[in-house]
């Protein structure tokens, strides 16, 4: 039996050494060390030896055992290594090649801009209206203190439906309704779309606009002056060099219209505002001795345009994907 | 208006430079450029409506001499001689539009006479061109003064001149060649046979001088502003005298400009003059009247406190009379010039002691308000939540024009009424929209051209309709997506998109607002194909469609792909309530696939309703897994492959459990499907 024995030794070693994958390893592992193995078997045959011979025979196995158990796993862990670095070999890729990514959409530059007005005044306790795009003449007009053949309307080239219908020509409307609707402390942003019937290079006939309003006691031309610049250097992120120059609006009195100074140290018009005409709160039934307030309107493609550098007005409407994609 | 700076400097005797003159008036509110023309640096005036008495060189010099506080070098000027008694009868009808109406006859004009150099570069520079010596130095005293003039050629009035409200449909020949029919609204200067001009906007044409007039009629007239306002431009006409009647001249003038004329005229043309014919109506003049201004008013609305003196001053030196004896420590009473129309009460003189004390000497400042800590608004989070969606899945946002043109809404829709503007721009922007989707396709066509080849694009914005001669304005969201599902690469293969990656987009999107019992019910849209195309309800209410465009309309737009589109009520996307969190143990779910041939007449939703209406508690998901047409000629069936999930809230469900489930599913399908399951 002891020959048998250092048989079994040789030819294990031998098989386990030149084994050359973990799957063979494991069969290997079965046909010496499981329950049908070689190593098993011999164990289970102690008991056909020589009673005396058995301790010392016995000892020879499980030494046999031990040594093929090393041996295993000597190997199984040379083998590991082998085939992960193999496998690490199979897995180089081109890493230049270029990726799945997924291009987001981009926000329009007049949304991204209102948006971004809207913040800043809503930051600042204002709160947002709405209100219709087809306005009547009461609300566009006559309840701003332009009554009809007033000059002013020609300032407005509006579109008409019908004597009474009309496009609105500023988003000034919502806060004459928002005063109806909430009286007055009131301090409101108006943000929407309106229409001039113009159309060439800086003026196309549907643009957005944001108007604010304020009414409150104690409510006067330096708190007018103090917020506007507040927000423009907001909005531009830089301190802004900014002057206020008397102008006229039939709703507002004193009226301003605020100029920045470019980087090119041009006078740029940006936004008219003004002290709110007694004439309007009259006519909203707002005691003018208690109460008083500011009003201020801004064209939000003109701010996008010198924000961004936009030149032509127009490309906000063209929706050209080489525009939108850079916003 | 033009102004040369050189002529503006006749006045002072302090020689202004160019930007001295633009900055002061611009920073007053008289916004003014510099223009250069033939080495003469020339002032570009643009007035605001409330400043007629800024509409001349008398008017922008008492500007200057106001805000700068300088002395006007005044020039007298001698009275014209009377050579005869010869005047022009004037009956003023209608007293109220014409309280001040002033007529000389100047007889004998050598009509060969030419304007002198001065007048002609004085005019040129200003933007006039030189006519003959009677229009340039009408044109040139109105210039002056403000007051516009009207020459009629004597011979051509029969009898009386008239001044009354214009007949109904009467016609009249202008000047400028066209023909207007008129209405009371507007007032005419007539003789006894026909009108001679629209008052205060044009002369006819028939009456006016020519180049054989020798004796003229001169009218110098204050009409009423509000008898002119706005009939110019209801007329398609814009004349220099028109604007400054509209705004209001100097009722004050109308003699000096007169007298001026003829001064000229003798100069320049010889002529004998007629005495002065006035017809003046007091009790229609305007008249300003003293306002109380009080120092409290200043303050509450400038914020500051200006000395007594600096407010004196101010009034002073734009020509206000100041009563003082009422108020004493109250304010003042104040009275505006003649020519100052836009001084009525007590905010407008507020508002002219603010631009001249100066915009800039009042401090900025932030009033105190109750500030309460706060988060986005509603409308803020509804909006982003919104554009994350659709920017994730690489939608670029568009704004389009509300208006289209007239057959891009017919296809649309038919139910609603259109809503036709009156005065559009271009027929193709004449009719309010009833859907985004014409702007989309526009959108579309546009990128194509340019080489964008994957289009993914959503606009939000408002649809109009009219009821009952009343307008409806709806807040929507539309989308439209074209072309390559993934942008090309070698990592993917090509798919065009389909129908289920905009009805993904949208699920995707009603997921973010948490909106359950959305249903997609088949459809038929004019501008959607047949058999591609959805009502999306919500709760069974219609809230949107969808579909695939037309192909009759992608092949007139030579589309290579099908679009896909959609348009949903922006309002039934309401932000859910916050709700409190509900913790959950978990146990193992188990799944079951089922496949199962069924007609192609049996919609799938269906089958999941039906599997729904089983009610089986421990069912929490289904998913179609695999799907394929078994058409083969004779029948028309397809297969489907379902997994069903199971998995119960507080415990591993037991096989023999989900056994049971199966077999009611599986007894439901037969009976009410006739299904075999394979």
């Amino acid at each position: 039996m002891p020959d048998n024995l250092s048989d079994l030794s040789k030819s294990a070693t031998q098989e386990i050494n030149e084994c050359s994958s973990t799957t063979e390893l494991d069969s290997l592992r079965v046909k010496y060390l499981g329950k049908k193995g070689a190593i098993t078997i011999a164990l289970k045959s102690v008991s056909s030896v020589e009673p005396k011979d058995r301790p010392a025979y016995g000892k020879k196995i499980n030494e046999l055992k031990s040594l093929i158990q090393g041996t295993l796993s000597q190997k199984r862990a040379s083998l590991q290594k082998k085939e992960i670095n193999q496998s690490i070999d199979d897995k180089k890729i081109d890493v230049s090649l270029p990726g799945r990514s997924n291009f987001g959409g981009h926000r329009h530059p007049v949304t991204k801009t209102l948006l971004e007005i809207e913040e800043i005044f809503y930051g600042a306790g204002f709160a947002v209206e709405d209100g219709p795009e087809i306005e009547d003449e009461y609300h566009n007009f006559t309840a701003l203190n332009i009554p009809s053949n007033h000059p002013a309307r020609a300032m407005h080239d509006t579109f008409y439906f019908n004597s009474e219908f009309l496009l609105r020509t500023h988003t000034s409307p919502i806060q004459i309704r928002s005063m109806e609707k909430e009286g007055v402390p009131i301090r409101v942003i108006a943000p929407g779309k309106v229409y001039r019937r113009d159309s060439d290079i800086t003026h196309t006939p549907m643009f957005h606009q944001i108007e604010g309003l304020v009414i409150d006691k104690g409510i006067n031309f330096s708190h007018l002056k103090g917020i506007l610049h507040q927000f423009i250097d907001t909005f531009f992120e830089e301190n802004t060099e900014v002057r206020f120059r008397p102008s006229y609006f039939p709703f507002t009195e004193p009226s301003a219209e605020v100029d920045i100074l470019s980087k090119e140290k041009n006078w740029l018009e940006i936004l008219g505002c003004g002290m709110v005409h007694p004439k309007v709160l009259e006519n909203l039934g707002i005691n003018t001795e208690i109460y008083s307030g500011y009003a201020f309107g801004m064209g939000v493609e003109r701010l996008a345009m010198l924000k961004y550098g936009i030149k032509d007005i127009r490309s906000f409407y063209e929706n050209d994907f080489n525009f939108l994609n850079q916003f | 208006m033009k102004l040369p700076v050189k002529w503006i400097n006749e006045s002072f005797k302090k020689d202004y430079s160019a930007i001295e003159l633009s900055d002061l008036l611009t920073l007053s509110g008289i916004e003014s450029e510099i223009q250069k023309s033939k080495g003469e640096e020339i002032l570009d005036i643009s007035l605001t409506p409330n400043r007629a008495d800024c509409f001349s060189y008398k008017g922008i010099v008492q500007e200057v001499s106001a805000l700068d506080n300088a002395k006007i070098i005044s020039v007298k000027q001698a009275l014209p001689k009377i050579h005869h008694n010869l005047t022009m009868e004037v009956d003023v009808q209608s007293k109220e539009d014409s309280p001040v109406f002033m007529t000389r006859v100047i007889k004998s004009i050598n009509r060969n006479a030419k304007s002198p150099k001065w007048l002609k570069e004085k005019l040129d520079q200003s933007g006039y061109k030189s006519i003959n010596a009677v229009v340039d130095i009408a044109n040139y005293v109105m210039l002056e003064t403000g007051q516009p003039l009207h020459t009629y050629d004597l011979k051509k009035i029969k009898k009386t001149i008239l001044v009354r409200r214009a007949k109904k449909k009467e016609a009249i020949d202008i000047l400028d060649g066209s023909r207007k029919i008129l209405d009371p609204n507007y007032l005419v200067i007539a003789d006894v046979e026909k009108p001679l001009g629209i008052a205060g906007i044009m002369g006819s044409f028939e009456s006016g001088i020519s180049e054989h007039t020798e004796d003229i009629v001169l009218e110098s007239a204050y009409f009423n502003f509000e008898t002119i306002m706005g009939r110019a431009r209801a007329l398609s006409l814009h004349s220099e005298a028109s604007m400054r009647f509209e705004r209001g001249v100097d009722p004050a003038i109308q003699e000096h400009a007169i007298q001026r004329f003829t001064n000229l005229i003798n100069e320049i043309a010889g002529g004998e003059n007629g005495p002065i014919h006035s017809s003046i109506n007091k009790k229609e003049m305007p008249k300003n009247k003293f306002i109380t201004l009080r120092k409290d008013k200043i303050k509450q609305i400038l914020g500051i406190t200006i000395p007594n003196q600096t407010v004196k001053n101010i009034l002073n030196r734009l020509d206000m009379e100041i009563d003082e004896k009422d108020f004493g420590y109250i304010g003042w009473s104040v009275k505006a010039p003649s020519y100052r129309f836009d001084i009525n009460e007590e905010c407008d003189l507020i508002e002219e002691i603010s631009r001249v004390y100066g915009f800039e000497n009042i401090p900025e400042r932030i009033e105190q308000q109750n500030t309460a800590l706060k988060t986005k608004s509603l409308r803020q989070i509804k909006r982003e939540r919104v554009d994350s969606i659709f920017h994730r899945l690489g939608y670029n946002e568009v704004v389009n024009y509300s208006f289209v043109s007239p057959s891009m809404n017919s296809l649309s829709n038919s139910d609603q009424d259109m809503i036709d503007l009156q005065n559009p721009i271009s027929i193709e922007m004449s009719v309010m929209r009833n859907s985004l989707w014409p702007g989309l396709l526009n959108n579309l066509s546009h990128n194509i051209k340019r080489q964008n080849k994957n289009i993914k694009i959503f606009e939000i914005g408002k649809l109009f309709a009219s009821k009952n001669k009343k307008p409806i304005e709806k807040n929507v969201i539309a989308g439209l997506i074209y072309g390559q599902r993934r942008l090309e690469s070698w990592a993917y293969q090509r798919n065009s998109l389909d129908f289920y990656d905009l009805k993904g987009h949208l699920e995707d999107l009603f997921n973010s607002f948490e909106l359950k019992n959305i249903t997609f019910v088949s459809t038929s849209h004019p501008m959607l194909c047949p058999g591609v195309a959805a009502e999306i309800k919500l709760k069974n209410k219609k809230i949107g469609i969808i579909g695939m465009l037309n192909p009759e309309l992608a092949a007139d737009m030579k589309l290579d792909d099908d679009a896909f589109i959609f348009e949903i009520d922006y309002s039934s996307l309401e932000l859910p309530d916050l709700r409190s969190f509900v913790s959950s143990e978990y146990y193992p779910s188990s799944r079951r696939d089922l496949s199962l041939m069924i007609s192609n007449e049996v919609i799938i939703e269906e089958i999941l309703t039906e599997i729904k209406r089983l009610k089986i508690k421990e069912l929490k998901d289904t998913i179609i897994f695999d799907l394929f047409d078994k058409s083969d000629g004779e029948t028309t069936q397809k297969s489907i492959s379902i997994g069903l999930i199971f998995q119960a809230k507080s415990r591993t469900l037991r096989d023999a459990e989900i056994d049971e489930f199966i077999s009611k599913v599986i007894k439901m399908l037969e009976l009410s499907f006739q299904i075999n399951i394979r």
